[in-house]
């Protein structure tokens, strides 16, 4: 039936960072299904609508190989944006019957948070050209910048432990502190006006001159344009009050400002 | 029309129940018409703490059921007038509690009472969501460790989305914390996080600081709430909580050597 967990995951590529949705299949029937990915459209926050997706088939994996084939086809006609199928034996299974027109297998590590992703070294980059637009490969799998802007999203509630706040095409301002186990997201630069405890992770779709600004800098990851360092990779003197985070070349810096 | 109060924490054993039973039993003792239910499905043990467990006929999945009503169910304090107490099934689990089948007798005991305290099952599962979605306000029960303080936070965050009243278009409901099984002791050794480190991470309101105190074991062995011990450290802090609660000002007693930024902001002193 329904239930369809779709995760947001960070999948690491030679270094950098790029978030992809891994979308779940528990029913492959195509009316279900038909209502599933409706449903996920509606629901889903700002975030998911555009990321690139990884699909998940292992839940369904008995289905076999037409059906499942069926479920890439109807996954990519209502629009999301297909990047990779996660490895496992339905993917694999598929893939043997005969690879045309199949995106390649992702093995997403980590289970829920933030998982490493690695090209399934089994198959090289070929892609059905019919399978995605080409403006939409390059946007998600290059992580070109998307320069769009509107207005700054306005958070003045305190961000906690399991939440997720994205603004989209634009800057977030979080007016209050963020938690340990919270995520921020921004298309352009992200300011927190309290402590960053959580992770924030600005010019998400590769705006590289990104900013990040808080009050106080004890985060447990910064990502500017897909680069990232991780709690383990910030210096205690880098921690403190009135940091900047920008991005010089490949690396963060961290200034007080 | 009653207001409805949720004590809440995420994590599991840090005294939600303890301060369910104090909290409403210092509401009556000063009058105000006060119901406590047990939400914890399949672990009940408040009326144990009440010690009311050999009263028990119905319980709250009977009401929600339609199997008794609530006149029925509701068990009537023996020691302090205008308390009630309705527990939880231990028969039955947390799916008996239907939305519609909780707000029925949350609006129907609303006609009744003052004050509705709902003591919250751990976690963040069905019981947790039903016990606090109807709430008008949450008291955060946190002990003073990371992993507590962790949890009490997500639930800080699940009640900013998903309360009736957020649902509506309303404000989240104002959640107020009570740090409980504070050693001072502990905390001067740096075992333990001080109220200030607690405050500084959730940044909510404080409510009250409780003792870690032999007196709440030797309350729930004899099945008394323990603020009805009146000569005891934690029977006070509750009591003062309770005065809090209800806006009065009292300082913070029992917690040794505090330090100034955090109480400034909170008092305002
Ligand atoms: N202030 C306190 N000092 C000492 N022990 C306490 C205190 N508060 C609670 N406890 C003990 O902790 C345990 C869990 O308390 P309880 O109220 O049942 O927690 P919860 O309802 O959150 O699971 C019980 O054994 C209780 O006696
Ligand atoms: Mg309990």
């Amino acid at each position: 039936m329904s239930a369809s967990p779709s995760s947001v995951q960070a999948m690491e590529l030679k270094g950098r960072m790029l978030l992809v949705s891994v979308l779940r299949v528990h029913d492959a029937e195509p009316h279900n299904l038909g209502n599933m990915l409706a449903a996920r459209r509606d629901e889903a926050p700002d975030l998911m609508r555009d990321m690139p997706i990884v699909l998940d088939l292992q839940p369904v994996a008995d289905a076999g190989d037409a059906a499942l084939r069926a479920v890439v086809q109807q996954v990519r006609a209502a629009g999301f944006r297909l990047i990779g199928l996660q490895d496992g034996e339905a993917a694999q299974a598929l893939e043997a019957a005969d690879a045309a027109g199949l995106p390649p297998r992702l093995a997403m590590g980590g289970r829920g948070g933030s998982g490493e992703v690695a090209l399934s070294e089994g198959r090289a980059r070929r892609e059905d050209p019919s399978a995605a637009a080409p403006e939409e490969r390059d946007s998600a799998a290059s992580g070109a910048p998307v320069a769009v802007h509107s207005a700054t999203r306005v958070v003045d509630q305190p961000v906690r432990s399991g939440q997720q706040v994205y603004a989209r095409g634009g800057d977030l301002l979080v007016t209050a502190p963020v938690s340990a186990g919270a995520e921020l997201l921004a298309d352009g630069h992200i300011t927190v006006l309290g402590p960053l405890r959580g992770r924030a992770l600005a010019g998400v779709r590769g705006l590289v001159t990104a900013r990040i600004f808080c009050r106080r800098l004890e985060a447990e990851l910064l990502s500017i344009g897909g680069h990232y360092r991780i709690a383990e990779d910030i210096t205690e003197a880098e921690r403190g009050d009135n940091r900047l985070v920008t991005l010089a070349g490949e690396s963060l810096n961290i200034t007080e400002s | 029309m009653a207001r409805i109060v949720v004590v809440t924490s995420g994590k599991g054993g840090v005294g939600k129940t303890t301060t369910s039973a104090a909290i409403a039993t210092g509401l009556a003792q000063r009058g105000h018409r006060t119901a406590v239910i047990d939400f914890d499905v399949g672990l009940r043990n408040l009326d144990l703490i009440m010690g009311c467990e050999r009263r028990v006929v119905y319980d709250f999945v009977n009401v929600i059921n339609g199997d008794a009503n609530l006149k029925q169910a509701l068990i009537r304090d023996k020691r302090v007038e205008n308390l009630y107490i309705l527990p939880a099934s231990q028969t039955r689990d947390k799916e008996a509690l239907t939305e519609d089948g909780v707000e029925r007798v949350l609006g129907e005991m609303a006609e009744e009472f003052d004050y509705i305290i709902c003591d919250s099952p751990a976690g963040i599962e069905r019981g947790a969501l039903m016990a606090a979605y109807h709430a008008d306000e949450a008291v955060v029960v946190t002990n003073p460790e990371v992993s507590s303080v962790r949890d009490s936070d997500r639930i800080l965050g699940i009640l900013a989305s998903k309360t009736r009243k957020v649902e509506q278009g309303g404000d989240p409901m104002p959640g107020r914390l009570l740090l409980t099984r504070y050693s001072p002791e502990r905390v001067e050794r740096g075992e333990m996080l001080s109220i200030e480190d607690v405050g500084d991470i959730l940044a909510i309101d404080l409510l009250g600081v409780i003792p870690e105190s032999q007196a709440v074991l030797n309350a729930s062995n004899a099945g008394q709430p323990v603020i009805l011990d009146a000569e005891s450290d934690a029977g006070q802090a509750y009591d003062d909580a309770v005065g809090r609660f209800l806006g009065e000002d009292r300082p913070l007693r029992f917690v040794d050597v505090p330090k100034r930024g955090f109480f400034g902001r909170l008092f305002g002193g």
